[in-house]
């Protein structure tokens, strides 16, 4: 089985990034809020409040730093800059169908993610809970709207844009939903980082 | 590689020791009454600090001492120990800079929490719950969970090197009790064996 570690040096190496091998090694994850209600995320964390909204200064990254993307998921901003469940503010009939951008090429492609939950929410874990007082109502769950890049994780390389295209719809309807400034929608891509390290050279 | 091994090569090339005792290990430190702020520097302050709020006397392992980093949990208490959202579940991004240079960088924290459910990792079971009652405040009633992050990367803390976790956030609120932060995995630890 390839390793993370493994493919980012092999996608490194078919780029000509032969630097990216001696840098940093690490955990990262990005993410930014489609606050303009454009559709797209990422490409506007330029002009976005960090870290409320994005931990990003732009939809690219630096020399020598990467980002081998294993998990994506979406969430909802609200005014108060709270991470909402998506399903928790839109309902569970509502469902993100999202394209990952990187350079010119779509590497994800129509991808839903279910607001009742998708593949990847483990669910069904058979858990019951008792109502202890004073919590006299049942606990509540809250689905994934994740996908899990089993094996297959991607890479983004450094200095090359990249963003998220999504649209909503109701799954029963087939009707797209529109977000509001109180209910942005925003996305998180997770994975193992590489970080610029200078060692000697300067 | 495995975190022995990886822990024994950082070692190495570090020209360190390697012949302590292995086990697991658990660093935490805590910042008492934080109230507002935008950046939280957990390691760096241990003036009066007890026993019961940090581990170490110093921001840095011994020389015989190193570890490998795991897992980052933080936890913040209200004064009667109820158990709070981390920054009130605001956005925030946590660092960790070892020596000069920064392992971890603007990793965010509050998909972690628990509330809205996109913890990162399997680990966290259905990716969190919450209830919608009102709760009484009572600390032992734990609605809420401490806030855990499982890094993909194993990130050592060589022997007599500091280090600092860096918490940044836009002024998030972390109330009048204490925030706790835990770093734990694989670690050595001084082991006289037959020299003295």
């Amino acid at each position: 089985m390839i390793t993370a570690q493994d493919k980012i040096l092999h996608v490194a190496s078919k780029l000509g990034l032969s630097s990216l091998q001696n840098m940093q090694g690490s955990t990262g994850a990005v993410y930014d809020v489609d606050t303009d209600l454009s559709g797209q995320i990422f490409s506007s964390a330029t002009r976005h409040q960090n870290p409320s909204v994005t931990n990003l200064t732009d939809n690219q990254f630096e020399v020598n730093e990467a980002l081998l993307v294993e998990t994506i998921a979406f969430y909802v901003l609200s005014e108060a800059d709270a991470t909402q469940n998506f399903q928790s503010v839109y309902g569970s009939n509502a469902v993100i169908v999202f394209d990952l951008v990187i350079g010119n090429k779509r590497v994800m492609k129509d991808t839903p993610i279910f607001a009742s939950g998708t593949p990847y929410s483990f669910a069904n874990v058979a858990q019951t809970r008792a109502n202890i007082a004073p919590e006299n109502t049942p606990t509540v769950f809250l689905p994934r709207h994740q996908v899990f890049m089993e094996g297959a994780g991607i890479l983004i390389p450094p200095q090359v844009q990249w963003y998220v295209d999504y649209r909503i719809f109701n799954v029963i309807t087939g009707a797209p939903i529109a977000a509001t400034d109180a209910t942005a929608i925003g996305c998180y891509l997770f994975g193992t980082k590489v970080l610029l390290n200078f060692n000697t050279s300067i | 590689m495995s975190q022995v091994k990886k822990l024994s090569f950082v070692d190495g090339k570090l020209g360190a020791p390697s012949s302590g005792q292995q086990t697991t290990r658990i660093l935490f430190n805590t910042i008492e009454a934080p109230g507002a702020q935008s950046t939280l520097s957990f390691f760096k302050n241990f003036q009066g600090l007890t026993n019961g709020q940090t581990n170490l006397t110093q921001n840095k392992l011994d020389s015989m001492e190193s570890m490998v980093i795991k897992t980052i949990m933080l936890t913040q208490f209200d004064t009667d120990g109820t158990l709070n959202f981390v920054g009130g579940g605001l956005q925030q991004t946590i660092s960790i800079i070892v020596g000069n240079q920064t392992v971890v960088k603007n990793l965010p924290i509050q998909f972690n929490q628990g509330d809205n459910g996109q913890a990162f990792d399997r680990l966290h079971e259905n990716a969190g719950s919450r209830t919608d009652s009102a709760y009484g405040g009572a600390s032992t009633f734990q609605v809420r969970q401490p806030l855990e992050i499982r890094l993909l990367t194993d990130i050592v803390i060589p022997p007599q090197v500091a280090f600092e976790v860096r918490l940044e956030s836009n002024n998030a609120g972390y109330g009048a009790g204490a925030v706790v932060c835990a770093l734990a995995g694989y670690g050595k630890i001084f082991s006289a064996g037959n020299s003295f």
